[in-house]
């Protein structure tokens, strides 16, 4: 049995076709992927700044600016003889931990409260 | 010390407006103190929250009864007579005794159910013997039904105080479960459970000034359409308290010394999500002191605490500042 022609092989006795050279087409479909794939991964990896939100800036029309990323430090632990960056709010770090502290709460001036939360053995009132 | 900062942001969080709880109350005694249920019931369910509330108090004080010390007839005290280093153990006293490997994992090894001797040589006349060269180890070896056996080192007695009302509370509380709005008090140990759209008002009393309060707790379902349960409790060295010879001693042990814990809170609560995981964390606190106390209840995320100190402040984490305003109340 003839084996059946592949589509690029001519069949015997037919002239071939003259065919466009695909080497453009490959390189610009080649290039749009490259394009389409540095944007996905810029759309995913660059972090919005992280700006106060406000109505102004929600309603201000989109332009193309370039995004500029920025990541704000919160902590730095700085060795001996480091000094801050400016701005920076310095802490003691032997200093008391930052806790709330509510000195006498109003909340007893208000009306009767039967549920009540106590050491064990407190005879409640 | 006063973070403003904090303190705003916590303090403003929205909470969506609920009523508050008038519950039908019932009280009993148990477990050497009282054990009271609350029911968010209106005057027509009030056959049915009576009989509920009964149920409860009864079978809770079943299983008080076996995890007591004080009882020679309790499965503990069995447990603490025994002679063997592998003792097989009921459901109820293996569930109390898992409720206390938790409570260690989650203070960091504060609370430690193995302090019997300990606490029984802080209540004798003559200075307490330190118990922290005694090998304490221990572990339970599931067995069927909830059973389970006791490995434990030579000489190992247990004292589960506070960790068995908590865990009783949240036992009880799972008894009412047709409830959507209930609370567990057992002798001071809070289960509780709150409707949507209402919510419960809970008194932290004040140890100095009976009658009066540090402050009031507003505890509210989390996600407005299911009821949410919250853990809160109490714990603190100003009731058991007593003086040897003009030394001030008190029944929390700090597993670090075997002797009673130098500490600087007076009385600790906490607001968690059961009663079980509030008491650990709330003993823990009062034993590490106010300044790692609160550390470690930031680190084990709790919803709440309140810390009296013994140069008389009133300590709040910065979460707590959510509960203290009744919702809606702004």
């Amino acid at each position: 049995m003839q084996a059946r022609p592949t589509p690029h092989q001519a069949e015997p006795g037919r002239p071939s076709k003259a065919r466009p050279d695909p080497t453009p087409m490959r390189m610009a479909v080649g290039i749009g992927g490259l394009a389409t794939l540095s944007g996905l991964v810029t759309a995913i990896f660059v972090v919005p700044a992280a700006a106060p939100v406000t109505d102004a800036a929600t309603l201000a029309p989109a332009s193309p600016v370039t995004v500029t990323q920025q990541r704000p430090v919160v902590y730095v632990q700085l060795k001996p003889g480091q000094t801050a960056p400016p701005g920076a709010t310095v802490i003691d770090a032997k200093a008391p931990k930052p806790i709330t502290i509510v000195t006498r709460v109003a909340a007893p001036a208000q009306k009767t409260v039967i549920v009540h939360t106590t050491q064990s053995g407190t005879v409640v009132p | 010390m006063t973070v403003a900062g904090q303190a705003t942001a916590a303090g403003t969080r929205h909470r969506p407006a609920t009523t508050l709880i008038e519950p039908l109350t019932y009280s009993a005694r148990a477990m050497g103190g009282r054990l009271v249920v609350h029911l968010a019931a209106v005057r027509s369910e009030e056959a049915r929250a009576r009989h509920d509330a009964s149920t409860v108090q009864v079978r809770v004080g079943r299983w008080a009864d076996r995890l007591s010390r004080h009882l020679t007839a309790s499965e503990l005290s069995a447990l603490n007579a025994a002679a063997g280093a592998t003792v097989p153990v009921g459901p109820t006293l293996a569930g109390a005794m898992r409720a206390g490997q938790a409570a260690a994992r989650t203070t960091d090894g504060l609370v430690d159910i193995t302090l019997l001797d300990a606490r029984l040589a802080a209540e004798a006349p003559e200075p307490g013997v330190a118990t922290r060269a005694l090998d304490r180890a221990w572990r339970l070896v599931p067995g069927p039904h909830g059973t389970a056996v006791v490995h434990r080192a030579p000489g190992v007695r247990f004292d589960l105080d506070g960790v068995a009302k908590g865990w009783l509370a949240d036992r009880a509380l799972g008894l009412l479960r047709w409830w959507s709005g209930a609370i567990v008090d057992a002798d001071g140990d809070l289960a509780v459970r709150c409707p949507p759209g209402r919510h419960w008002a809970v008194a932290v009393d004040d140890p100095r000034d009976p009658g009066a309060m540090l402050a009031v707790l507003h505890l509210a379902a989390e996600g407005g359409t299911w009821p949410s349960t919250h853990g809160v409790a109490t714990s603190g060295t100003s009731v058991h308290r007593w003086e040897w010879a003009g030394e001030a001693r008190h029944h929390l042990i700090d597993p670090r010394t075997g002797l009673p814990a130098v500490t600087d809170v007076v009385q600790a609560t906490v607001v968690a999500a059961s009663a079980s995981e509030a008491e650990g964390l709330a003993k823990a606190a009062v034993i590490a002191g106010s300044e790692d106390g609160l550390a470690l209840l930031e680190r084990a995320g709790v919803r709440g605490a309140v810390l009296l100190t013994d140069r008389g402040e009133t300590i709040a984490s910065p979460r707590t500042l959510a509960l203290l305003d009744e919702p809606g109340g702004r």
